[in-house]
């Protein structure tokens, strides 16, 4: 039943909530074969690139970003560690990494692949019933042997950051959107990154440590290949 | 009769559901919203709040007898180093290279760099 729900009913109510009509579905295993040839094991974090105009995105981004990848079964390499050396090593922009050979990071760091992301919107708009949170990313897992692309999002995830119902009428209102400012304080945004992040990655095959390791790749997903590709 | 059957049936919806309260995977306690908290001030206040969370994690995830999560002990090492407990970092290094293999190269880099670190003190 777990499964059923997990499998089917979740992205089946996705696929209705997000598009309404339809998208072309395919398999995780025909979207990226390379993830399944390659099976890397260890994921390397890259700083975000950013080019959304919130300059903390970078850090609300990375703080947040381990966790469901490890979730998902990967090794993630400790990014506050691996941060500071590649700052050690003079390395601020990762834009300057991105189109460079990445066998670097498998002899240096021992990193199968390499997860490159690029932030193009982290935008909170404010309304007095409900306030948002839009994100819109773009990411990559890069192997370091081949510097082959091996799976890819490109996405927009928008997280309601409305705090639960407080009753009705005006107080009601004004009380909702005090728990809504409230709850839109730096301390809690992480557990909205969370959510659009694992959004992010459920497009992703598992890695190792998870039980599902090498065997969805039957599971379909919405193919967001252009149809001009 | 049939109130033992249905309390059976019960008893049986009870442990079919069994595997729905399974274990999580990993046990993180407060790490991403310390870790964040770190990022945002990066004082001597956040920093010790952050390792609190990570041995928390460790802690946790004993108790549970889940692995602890990729990264912890590697990161509370890295903090051990910063304040140069070159024995301690090297040890929770060690740790992380046990529970996770792949992380073998990048320890052995962290390991000799302490190691480094514990010869300069000791020459000087």
């Amino acid at each position: 039943m777990k499964q059923l729900i997990k499998y089917f009913l979740i992205p089946a109510l996705a696929v209705v909530y997000f598009t309404g009509c339809g998208p072309k579905m395919i398999t995780k295993g025909e979207e990226f074969p390379g993830m399944y040839n390659e099976k890397p094991r260890s994921l390397m974090i890259m700083p975000p690139m950013n080019e959304s105009t919130a300059a903390d995105a970078k850090d609300y981004y990375a703080t947040t970003i381990e966790m469901p990848l490890a979730f998902h079964g990967f090794y993630v390499f400790p990014y506050e560690i691996t941060a500071d050396v590649l700052k050690q090593q003079g390395i601020y922009d990762t834009e300057l990494l991105y189109n460079m050979p990445l066998t670097k990071f498998y002899e240096y760091f021992g990193a199968d692949a390499v997860l490159f992301t690029k932030i193009k919107k982290w935008d909170t708009s404010y309304m007095i019933l409900a306030s948002n949170l839009t994100v819109s990313v773009d990411a990559e897992i890069k192997s370091t042997r081949s510097s082959e692309v091996l799976w890819q999002y490109n996405g927009t995830v928008v997280v309601d950051l409305s705090g639960g119902s407080s009753g009705g009428g005006l107080a009601g209102l004004i009380a909702k959107a005090v728990v809504t400012a409230v709850s839109t304080a730096a301390a809690d945004y992480t557990t909205y990154a969370k959510r659009a992040n694992g959004r992010f990655i459920g497009s992703m095959p598992y890695g190792y440590y998870h039980p599902g390791y090498l065997k969805d790749q039957d599971v379909k997903i919405i193919d967001q290949t252009p149809a001009d590709e | 009769m049939k109130k033992i059957s249905i309390f059976t049936l019960g008893l049986f919806v009870v442990l079919m559901n069994g595997c729905a309260g399974q274990k999580p995977m990993y046990e993180y306690g407060n790490y991403s919203e310390t870790y964040y908290q770190l990022k945002q001030n990066g004082d001597s206040e956040t920093t010790g709040k952050w390792k609190v969370a990570l041995e928390d994690s460790i802690k946790r995830s004993n108790e549970q007898g889940l692995r602890t999560p990729p990264g912890i002990n590697a990161n509370l090492g890295y903090l051990f180093l910063k304040v140069n407990d070159t024995d301690k970092a090297i040890s929770f290094f060690n740790v992380e290279k046990t529970l996770y293999p792949e992380s073998t190269v990048f320890m052995n880099k962290l390991i000799k760099k302490a190691e480094l670190m514990k010869e300069g003190k000791t020459k000087s």
